[in-house]
Order: C-alpha cells, then structure tokens, then sequence
C-alpha cells in the first residue's frame, strides 16, 4: 500500500507509543514521509470559564503554569519522536496550536495526508474532555483513512 | 500559544454580539415568558409552572445559556458571541461588588461570625476528608490537592489557584473541574426543591447552600433561584456572605494544601517551588472582596440612603434602584454562566476522583443541611 505522507500523532507519553512504532514502521516499508505532531491546547482560558472569583494573578498564573506544562510535553513528544525516527531521511515532526480533536480531525481530512495515526489516548494528559470521544470524532468526520490503536 | 487575556476596553468590542444576546435572552424572559407562566392555567392550576417547578427568571437564564452552547450551537460557543459571554464573569463580580450595599458593618460581624464558625469547620473537614480519601483510593498526589481544595471552598476557582501550587497536570484539573461541576449542576437545580419542600427560610437556605454546595456560581444562581429578591435577609444576601467567606479562605487553604504536597516530596524536588503564605496571599487573594467591603463601607456610612434592615426605616430609592439594577445584573451574568455548562466537560468526570467527589461532595452537602436545621435556633437573621 502507498501512502503519500503518514500522520502520527505524539505526546511523549506511553499511550502514543504503540501508535508511533506502528507509523514508523508502515513509513519505513513503504517509503513514505512520516510527519509528527503535537497540539497544544490553547482553549484553556475558555475551558476554565466557570471561574469568575479568581484574582486575575491567580488566573494568569494558571494559565501560564499549563502553557509552561504543554510545551514541556511537546519537547517530550518531540523527544520521543526524534528516538523512534533515527536514521529516517523524511520524517519531521510539529506543533500545532488549538483545540486536539479539531486539529486531528483537519489533519484527518487533508488533502496532503495520506493517513493519519492515533492512540485513542493521546493528548489526554492535556485534560480535553473533546478527546474522550476521538474514536467516534475521528469515524464521523475523518475523510482519509485513519489508523486508531487503543 | 495564546493563553492571555486581553484587557475589559480592548474586549469590548468583539464582546458587544454575546453581550447582546445575553440581554435579549433576559429581558424575553423577564418581560414576556416570566408574566406568561405567572397567568398560564396548566392542569387546571393558575401558575403551576412556576409553583411545581419554582421556575424564574434566574432558573430560566440558566438553562437557556445551557440551551445555546450545549444544544443550538452543537457544544462550542461561536467565536462571535465568545466573548460576550466571558465578560458575564465581569457582570457577576460587579453584581457582588453591588451586594455590599445589602449590608452594614454591624450586619456583617453579625453573619462573618456566624459564617466563620460554619465555613471553618466544614472546609477543614473536607480537606482532611478528601486527603484520607485520596490516599485511601490511591489517588496522585496532585489530584488530591486540586480535589481538596476544589471541594472545600469554591469549586473551579479554588482548583485554579492550587493547581500550579501541586504540580497538577492538565488532566487532573480537568477531572476535578468535571467533577465539581457535575455533581454542582445537580445541587444547584434540586437545592431550590428540597429548600421549599422542608419549608427553609432564606436564612436556614442562604445558610445551607453557602456551606454545602461546591461552586460559588451555584451557590449564587441557587440562592437566586430560591428567592430572587435581592433584599437584606434574601437568602442571597446570607449565601453571598458565606461565600465570601469562603473565597477569603483560598490563599490559606492554598497554602494548606501546598505544605501537604511538599510534606511527601523530596527536598530536591521542592527547592524554589514552595510558596509563603504572603506571595499567596498577594497572588491569590480575590480583589473583588475588596469592592464589596468598599461598598459596605459606604452603606454603613449612609452614602446610599436607609438599607431597610428588618426593623428599620424602609429602604430608600437608592438603595432600591441600586437592587433592581443587581437583579438584572445577576441575571446577565447568570445566561453567561449557563453558556459555560459544557456537558462534554461533564463527561471528562470518571474513576475514583468522581467517586471521591460525590462521597465528599454528599457528606458535605447533606451534613450542611443537618447543621444548619440543628443551630436554626442560633442563626441570626439581618
């Protein structure tokens, strides 16, 4: 099978994992670019909106400590992409910003993906509660093939 | 990664749709469903809506906001009138702010003594309650502080303001606030039932729900919901008492919780990352309570005429334009409140930190009620 270009996505955590080594490998037998990518949520202020009696210091602070926590994650993510793809000639990995389910439902419907691969648990640790439904999102709406691992 | 939010002039503009959609929707129902369902003869009872299911305009603001995001909108609020309705928190801090002119100075010893005793001994309770618990249900450490202190005192903002301080994760504080908001949600809507069928006075009300239910906004739109006159006595005018009193208590139960989390870290790990007491209280403490004292300070001096204490001089024009003006205000920033009940945030609530939750959130919701029909006798009215 030829894929033009394989979508994996990564959180640096074990739940991406599986989904990454398979990528990897469908990539690395057919030849195909093999691109990563992270999102970092940036819905958290609207996602906090029950919050109206927080000092504005107490808010920002949050605010800024999950920003501080994402782009952790997403160097790990990197990390763990740059260890699984060595010696891969194409494969380059980004961050993208905004809501995860959207993103990966975009990346799903690109023109320039030629498949999308995901653990169903990926992103979790960012605390979207969009994405405990990304299985049924992604069957809905997805309209390249996509590969879900538990 | 845009996480800031711009200032209240430079919003404005872009807020004016939602803003205008929150004040059509209020005033639809004030002015045309509430008198509908006042004469509406349904089973052959004048009223019967609203007294079987003690609809108002408060109740119906809220489940209309629900209706937009949740329902017309498919679940996120169009960018168009987003921003209308994150400004409705400015509306509900303003309405508080406004709430000091309910109250003197001698009024809110009488009630901060009472609330004090009250709101004390049940957030200590809830603390020790939810870090047995935690560590019973073998919870993360993180998880247990947000959970402590989200439900000790005032839901979301108080897990806003622990999380940085335990290192919680963004899933962590997405289960606490899942949690708190679903079994809030519930106690907002059932509180204002069981207080008419156990025949509450706004006081034993005001009382109750101030030190049982988790969020403030609940505790606002249940109070409202009971009895939406914003009076001295009102049971608003008892909740919103407790409720500063609550929120008073974040920084401290902040740093409560902080030295609990470090307690069982390594020095390592904890080096510059712990918090005094004094940077919390700078950083966390809530500025509003600082206009509601101010406005208390003038209403104690007279500024704004007679406050119609029971007893007392009836309330001047003042203060009774100044009370009709907090219903509407209330009320705005009530649809706003109902567009942010996400039921997909909802069902992020799960495994044992929703377990946690309603044990904790029950005992401390019915114990709430116990106490308050216990010391009825005891609790001073203003």
């Amino acid at each position: 099978m030829d894929f033009c270009n394989i979508v994996v996505a990564v959180d640096g955590s074990e739940a991406s994992q599986d989904a990454l080594s398979h990528a990897v490998n469908l990539a690395r037998q057919s030849n195909t670019t093999l691109t990563g990518i992270f999102v970092i949520d940036s819905q958290w202020a609207d996602y906090i909106g029950n919050d109206w009696q927080s000092s504005k210091g107490a808010r920002q602070g949050f605010l800024d400590y999950m920003r501080k926590e994402q782009e952790g994650q997403a160097e790990a993510a990197r990390a763990q992409f740059e260890r699984a793809t060595q010696g891969m000639e194409h494969a380059s990995f980004s961050v993208h910003a905004g809501d995860p389910t959207k993103v990966l439902v975009e990346q799903a419907s690109s023109a320039t993906t030629g498949m999308l691969v995901t653990g169903r648990r990926v992103f979790q640790v960012s605390g979207r509660p969009s994405l405990k439904a990304l299985a049924v999102t992604l069957a809905k709406k997805a309209s390249r093939p996509f590969l879900l691992f538990p | 990664m845009n996480n800031e939010s711009p200032g209240f002039f430079r919003q404005l503009p872009s807020a004016l749709p939602g803003l205008a959609l929150i004040i059509v929707t209020l005033v639809v129902i004030r002015m045309w469903i509430e008198p509908w369902m006042a004469g509406a003869v349904i089973l052959g009872q004048k009223g019967w809506l609203i007294k079987v299911f003690h609809l108002n305009f408060i109740l119906l603001g809220i489940l209309c906001g629900m209706l937009y995001r949740n329902v017309i909108f498919g679940g996120t609020m169009p960018e168009i009138f987003s921003n209308g309705f994150k400004l409705s928190r400015l509306m509900i801090k303003t309405g508080i702010i406004m709430l000091g002119s309910l109250y003197t100075f001698s009024a809110i010893v009488q009630l901060g003594a009472m609330a004090i005793f009250l709101i004390g001994g049940f957030v200590i309770m809830t603390i020790v309650m939810v870090l047995w618990l935690g560590k019973l249900f073998g919870l993360d450490r993180s998880m247990t502080g947000v959970l402590a202190n989200a439900l000790s005192i005032c839901g979301v903002s108080a897990a806003v303001a622990t999380a940085p301080a335990v290192e919680a994760k963004g899933s962590q504080v997405a289960y606490a606030i899942a949690t708190i908001l679903g079994f809030g949600i519930l106690t907002m809507f059932i509180s204002p039932f069981i207080g008419h069928a156990l025949g509450l006075t706004d006081l034993q009300y005001g009382a109750w729900i101030g030190t049982g239910i988790l969020n403030s906004g609940q505790v606002l739109a249940s109070a409202l919901a009971f009895n939406p006159n914003v009076t001295p006595g009102s049971a608003v005018s008892i909740a919103e008492i407790w409720n500063i009193m609550r929120v008073i208590s974040i920084p401290f139960a902040v740093f409560a919780v902080t030295v609990w989390y470090w307690a069982g870290q390594s020095e390592a790990d904890s080096a510059g990352k712990k918090k005094g007491l004094g940077t919390l209280l700078v950083e966390k403490f809530p500025v509003f309570v600082i206009g509601f004292m101010v406005m208390v300070f003038f209403t104690s001096m007279g500024a704004f005429g007679d406050v119609g204490i029971k007893g007392g001089p009836p309330a001047s024009e003042t203060i009774k334009t100044l009370r009709d003006v907090m219903q509407w205000v209330f009320g705005f920033g009530l649809v706003g409140l109902g567009g942010y009940i996400d039921f997909k945030e909802l069902r992020q609530a799960g495994g044992a930190p929703l377990k946690l939750g309603l044990i904790v959130g029950a005992t401390k919701y019915i114990m709430a009620l116990v106490v308050v029909l216990l010391i009825k006798d005891y609790l001073v009215s203003i």
